[in-house]
């Protein structure tokens, strides 16, 4: 996420509090370098299973599946002897190209994968990632489980709440942020932990909170901006 | 080195190799001797690795216990079709994060853990159920898998061994049940993660109704060393019943909380007080709870000499589970605590059973009430008996773990709750 | 083992186990549960069904093995030789006891406004063994009444998650329309959205599995109180297939349909086709008395005076030895006795025609899971029964049209249940003779010369003979209106008359005589039926039966 403007100043993601015995870079630790650039095909089909889906870009009429993403379902469903073994990865591919997991994604995906649709409906409605309406661009998921509530992630979900003037489970006016409780996000060591889209952000106190949100917001308003220049 | 904080007292075995970025690739593994324990497993043979790691002790590392050799030899030894392996890598007990640094630092040593134990039971693909949540460990591992790929690891031709093993890293989408083995399977088959009846065992029906084996990703992750040095090897930490070395995640109020590899064996007020940089400025120990959400709380008194194994915690009336230890000092509010992680295994129950589908959520709303004050001592026994109608009468123990913290809080804690209940609605009052 | 165990005496292959201090040999592989109901003990349960898969998942069949540390639910755990088990034990009572407060603690206190009160298994079973108090006071959870499409509702907040009719939707009907959605506490069973059941030709069968009042049939809403209905064993009336059924009955009128459980026939099933089609059974439009001369000159008669007439009638028009043409129109709704006195006549009078007409589908609708169930091309009862008399099938795909020729040529005309449906008042009027016996009102009899008041299958004994040749009989839940009587009595009666010998007293004489006429019935007794019937002889039934 490092781009050539001045980094704010910012010891999250993944620093150790502040007596860290590491002086890593945010790349570093995401080992965003290592990863490289994602692949819209999925790459080797061993790993087209496991991406991102929840991105900031969504576009909810898109096709289910073409070009790319036409390769990455064919390597999906080539990774597991039945039709069904791949539904979960395909709701997830589905849900990447539009946001969310609505009736009719449902009903389309049943047809490509030959499956009943009540049965596709009982599996994504099971699962707490498959989004079932539109979020905000940023979805904030806040753990307050056990580890995290010990050391005031509480305060920190209020304190977000307020950033963002939003009720939990709500989106933000702006439509930038949906703010959620989550279960724990095996981060228990760095509490409290916060998951925005396919980012984790650590060690995060009620005083980082307006930072973080200034970042996501300077990131917003240069993609949006991005896309009102290219559409121009 | 681990991450964030090491201490000298620690053993790196698994966690070497932590915090340093190259660490993660294929080179950087190799560096480390990365891979040289798959070349040796396919010298000596499947059933040869079995007996290794049946000689070493380990026990599995997903919280169960249960013998990984013993494990492994369930599977049939004759192929009549496909066999699987199954990672667990679907980290989502509170209080747990091991599995996650073992994925973002050191991706290949649990590729190498899974192609020795998939050859070793004879499985024709690993499936790595990686939670959905961690997008960046997906990534990782799925970059990590494709190198491995790319160098004749896996695939059709492992090594040149003439062995074929697929790795497939297969990206959850959010249920702790999954965790649980069966219904991991069920989640993998793409179905709604229900936990299955026992028997059929999942050696003889597991995944896509065949032969599967299902090990936690810090199990897997000893592989490699295990049957590069000996079983023998692995024994010189731990005890008899508990050999080895553990990935100890501390979280809660201590100064330096994170991972820690120790010796099995480990005493808990050590790793406290000694490697956790002890608790907060004037603050007293209140509870600890040793392995994660499901396992009973236990009182400072009954910490002082426990001993981190499996026999050791199990003596003290909890369980080590996945040893994630949650420290808790004076300043907590039990009965928040325990309904915060109640609320946790009512959102997570799947729903079949009715003692857990019900429980779950009755003990939580009455959890709530004393919380805010309007509870009376009769809910405490009512709590008492659900708990244990809750203990032993389901599919899985996901009913029995959220029964463990309410009946330990209660018997242990109970001045905490009283002290939230208001005179009137106590017992003996007139 | 035990060191005290007298040792196994279970043959091989098979299992010895004891229940509740009684012993039970049974074949190895079979579960507690089942080996508890082969000696007439109960284990209560929601999730398991006979004829679905067995998740296990309610707790409520639990039971204690002695030795074992844990409740073993008795629905998968197959019995072991020598094992000794306690259905009723402390521990087990507690299990359920608890198992069912679990129910109870967001189960809606609907009994006073839900259908399912009185045959309700949450009912019974906290009725027989529930704690007397409830602890519950949380807010329960609401979910709401739910429309689920064609007769189907269904109300959440009673449901005790079983999925029973998740399961039969999928492994039975073959129609998966039914999920269970969302998870823990949340979960609720639903269909796809907006989409119903609605086409689904088996959907009725959920209401009778489901084991509370969350499915509910729309037919039946709030129509009549379980305890009300007398239970009355039949068989469908509405094709040839013969599902097995109950007639529910209160006030003098059927209320709805059930299947009753034949593994031969229909196993725990019956299609909606048929299910729903009761109504026929509570026409109002009846005959009440026999009537005497052709309209407008006809009046009401008893049953002596005429059947008098209608020997005289029959007399006259086809006297001994002469050459008069019979010409009979039977029903395949009529039930085999009616139709074996009605053969038995036509061949007194010196032999004739009998012909039929009965509507037929174009397709069958078999049950995926039960391929042996379907509902069948034809729309009616017994036409298997009426082709192995010797009788003709004549008339279009829907039951009306042939019998213009035929007619024209009779001397004597004979119809016995035949609305007739395509004819006015001038049916017959050219006929020498005309007897009409049939149950309902129509134009067609104007021009008979003696009308016969005859009672529907539901208003006494008698049997039917489905399309592979089983022969079912049904019991009377009705009350025959006014002066209506068996077929059967009537024209055994005229056989009589005409013969100058006995007529059959009773239905068992009237089977009998059945069974000399057909020569693939041969031995059969109407007790030897039993409840669910017994097969033709094949080989002779297939050759009596008419161009199939």
């Amino acid at each position: 996420m490092t781009s050539g403007r001045a980094a704010v100043p910012f010891r999250n993601p993944g620093w150790a509090g502040n007596v860290g015995e590491f002086d890593l870079t945010e790349d570093e630790v995401r080992g965003t370098s290592y990863v490289g650039p994602i692949p819209a095909d999925g790459g080797h089909p061993g790993a087209a299973p496991a991406r991102p889906y929840q991105l900031f870009d969504r576009h909810p009429a898109a096709p289910l599946f073409e070009g790319p993403y036409r390769e990455r379902f064919e390597k999906l469903l080539s990774r597991y002897p039945s039709a069904q073994g791949a539904l979960i990865p395909v709701l997830g591919l589905a849900h990447e190209l539009r946001g969310h997991v609505s009736p009719e994604t449902m009903a389309e995906v049943a047809a490509l994968l030959g499956i009943p649709e009540a049965e596709v409906r009982g599996v994504a409605s099971f699962y707490t990632m498959y989004n079932k309406r539109p979020v905000g661009r940023y979805l904030v998921q806040v753990c307050t489980n056990i580890s995290c509530s010990l050391c005031g992630g509480d305060e920190v979900l209020a304190g977000i709440l307020e950033e963002t003037g939003t009720e939990l489970g709500e989106t933000s006016a702006d439509g930038l942020f949906t703010v959620m409780e989550v279960e724990c996000l095996a981060a228990c060591g760095f509490p409290t932990a916060i998951q925005i889209n396919s980012q984790y952000f650590e060690n995060v106190t009620p005083a980082d909170v307006p930072a973080l949100f200034e970042r996501l917001r300077d990131e917003a308003r240069s993609r949006l901006g991005a896309s009102r220049e290219a559409a121009r | 080195m681990a991450y964030p904080y090491t201490h000298p007292k620690e053993v790196r075995v698994l966690s070497r190799g932590w915090g340093e970025p190259a660490t993660r690739t294929l080179d950087g593994w190799r560096a480390l001797q990365g891979y040289q324990g798959l070349a040796k497993a396919l010298e000596m043979g499947p059933d040869a690795v079995i007996e290794t790691v049946k000689s070493s002790g380990l026990r599995g590392r997903g919280g169960a216990g249960f013998p990984t050799g013993l494990k492994w030899s369930f599977m049939p030894k004759e192929k009549s079709g496909a066999h699987y392996l199954c990672c667990n890598a679907d980290e989502s007990e509170p209080g747990t994060f091991k599995d996650r640094e073992l994925m973002r630092w050191t991706p290949h040593q649990l590729i190498e853990g899974c192609l020795i134990a998939a050859y070793a039971i004879r499985a024709d693909h690993a499936y790595i159920y990686c939670r959905g949540e961690f997008f960046e460990a997906n990534l990782v591992l799925a970059r990590a898998v494709e190198e491995a790929y790319a160098a004749g690891l896996a695939g059709s031709d492992v090594l040149g061994s003439g062995v074929s093993i697929d790795v497939t890293v297969h990206q959850g989408a959010g249920a702790y049940i999954c965790g649980e083995e069966t219904a991991l399977m069920e989640s993998l088959e793409g179905r709604r993660g229900l936990p299955r009846i026992k028997p059929p065992f999942p050696a003889a029906v597991g995944v896509f109704g065949r032969p599967t084996t299902i090990n936690n990703v810090e199990t897997l992750c000893a592989i490699p060393h295990i049957v590069r040095e000996g079983g023998a090897w692995y024994r010189q930490w731990g005890t008899e019943k508990s050999p080895g070395t553990k990935l100890f995640c501390v979280s809660g109020h201590v100064r330096k909380p994170g991972n820690y590899e120790l010796p099995m064996g480990f005493p808990m007020m050590d790793l406290i007080r000694d490697v956790c940089g002890g608790m907060p400025e004037g603050r007293s120990l209140k509870a600890v709870i040793p392995g994660g959400a499901s396992v009973p709380i236990m009182t400072a008194e009954e910490c002082d000499g426990c001993a981190l194994h499996y026999e050791g915690v199990v003596e003290r009336g909890s369980m080590l589970g996945c040893a994630s230890v949650i420290v808790m000092d004076d300043s907590t509010n039990i009965v928040k605590q325990v309904r915060r992680m109640v609320d946790f295994f009512a959102h997570e129950s799947c729903g079949q059973c009715t003692p857990c589908r019900e429980g779950t959520s009755w003990l939580s709303r009455v959890l709530r009430r004393i919380e805010d004050g309007r509870g009376t001592e009769d809910d405490l026994s009512t709590l008492l008996s659900l708990g244990d109608e809750m203990t032993g009468t389901t599919i899985c123990v996901l009913s029995d773990s959220a029964a463990a913290p309410v009946i330990s809080s209660i018997q242990k804690f109970k001045d905490d709750y009283l002290a939230l209940i208001p005179a009137r609605d106590k017992a003996g009052v007139a | 083992m035990s060191a005290t165990d007298t040792g196994t005496t279970a043959p091989p292959g098979h299992v010895k186990v004891t229940i509740d201090g009684q012993e039970v040999v049974v074949p190895k592989g079979t579960t507690i549960l089942q080996a508890a109901q082969k000696i007439g003990i109960e284990v209560p349960h929601y999730c398991y069904h006979p004829a679905l898969s067995s998740p296990a998942q309610c707790r409520l069949c639990l039971v204690e093995v002695v030795g074992a540390p844990k409740l073993a639910p008795s629905c998968v755990t197959a019995a072991q030789d020598g094992q000794v088990v306690q259905t009723a034990s402390e521990k087990a009572k507690a299990m359920r006891e608890g198992v069912l407060e679990f129910y109870l603690a967001n189960h809606p206190l609907d009994c006073p406004i839900c259908d399912q009160s009185g045959e309700c298994k949450l009912q019974d079973y906290v009725f027989a063994e529930g704690r007397k108090h409830g602890r519950a006071r949380e807010p329960k959870r609401v979910f709401g009444r739910d429309d689920f499409g064609a007769d189907i509702l269904f109300y959440g907040d009673r449901c005790v998650m079983c999925t029973r009719c998740v399961r039969f939707m999928e492994e039975v009907a073959g129609d998966p329309l039914l999920t269970v959605v969302e998870r823990g506490n949340r979960s609720v069973i639903d269909t796809f959205f907006e989409e119903g059941l609605q086409g689904s030709p088996y959907a009725g069968n959920i209401v009778d599995v489901c084991p509370v009042g969350a499915l509910v049939s729309k037919d039946f809403l709030h129509k009549a109180r379980a305890w009300d209905l007398e239970h009355i064993p039949s068989v469908c009336p509405n094709c040839s297939q013969g599902c097995n059924i109950e007639l529910h009955v209160r006030d003098g009128l059927v209320q709805r349909l059930r299947p009753r459980l034949n593994p031969e026939v229909n196993g725990h099933w019956m299609c909606d086709y048929g299910r729903y089609r009761y109504e026929g059974l509570n026409r109002r439009d009846r005959i009440e008395a026999p009537l005497v001369g052709r309209a407008p000159a006809r009046r009401a008669s008893g049953w002596s005076e005429a059947l008098d007439a209608a020997a005289a009638r029959l007399r006259e028009g086809a006297p001994r030895g002469g050459q008069a043409r019979v010409l009979a129109v039977a029903s395949a709704e009529a039930p085999n006795e009616d139709l074996a006195a009605l053969r038995s006549l036509v061949d007194t009078l010196g032999g004739g025609d009998i012909v039929f007409r009965s509507p037929r589908a174009e397709e069958e609708i078999p049950l995926p899971g039960m391929l042996t169930l379907a509902r069948r091309r034809d729309l009616a009862p017994n036409v298997h029964g009426a082709e192995l008399l010797g009788m003709r099938r004549v008339g279009g795909e829907d039951g009306t049209g042939g019998l213009d020729e035929h007619v024209r040529r009779a001397d004597v005309l004979i119809v016995l249940g035949d609305e007739l449906p395509d004819f006015g008042e001038e049916f017959g009027r050219e006929r020498a003779v005309y007897l009409y016996l049939g149950s309902y009102e129509t134009p067609g009899a104007a021009a008979a010369d003696v009308v016969l008041p005859v009672s529907t299958f539901a208003e006494r004994e008698g049997t039917f003979t489905n399309f592979e040749g089983r022969m079912q009989r049904f019991w009377p839940g009705l009350d025959a209106p006014g002066a209506s009587r068996p077929a059967w009595r009537a024209l055994f009666a005229l056989r009589a008359a005409l013969a100058g010998d006995e007529a059959p007293g009773t239905v068992e004489e009237a089977f009998h005589h059945l069974t000399r006429l057909v020569p693939a019935l041969e031995g059969m007794t109407l007790d030897g039926l039993g409840t669910e019937g017994a097969r033709a002889r094949t080989e002779v039934a297939a050759a009596t039966r008419a161009g199939d």
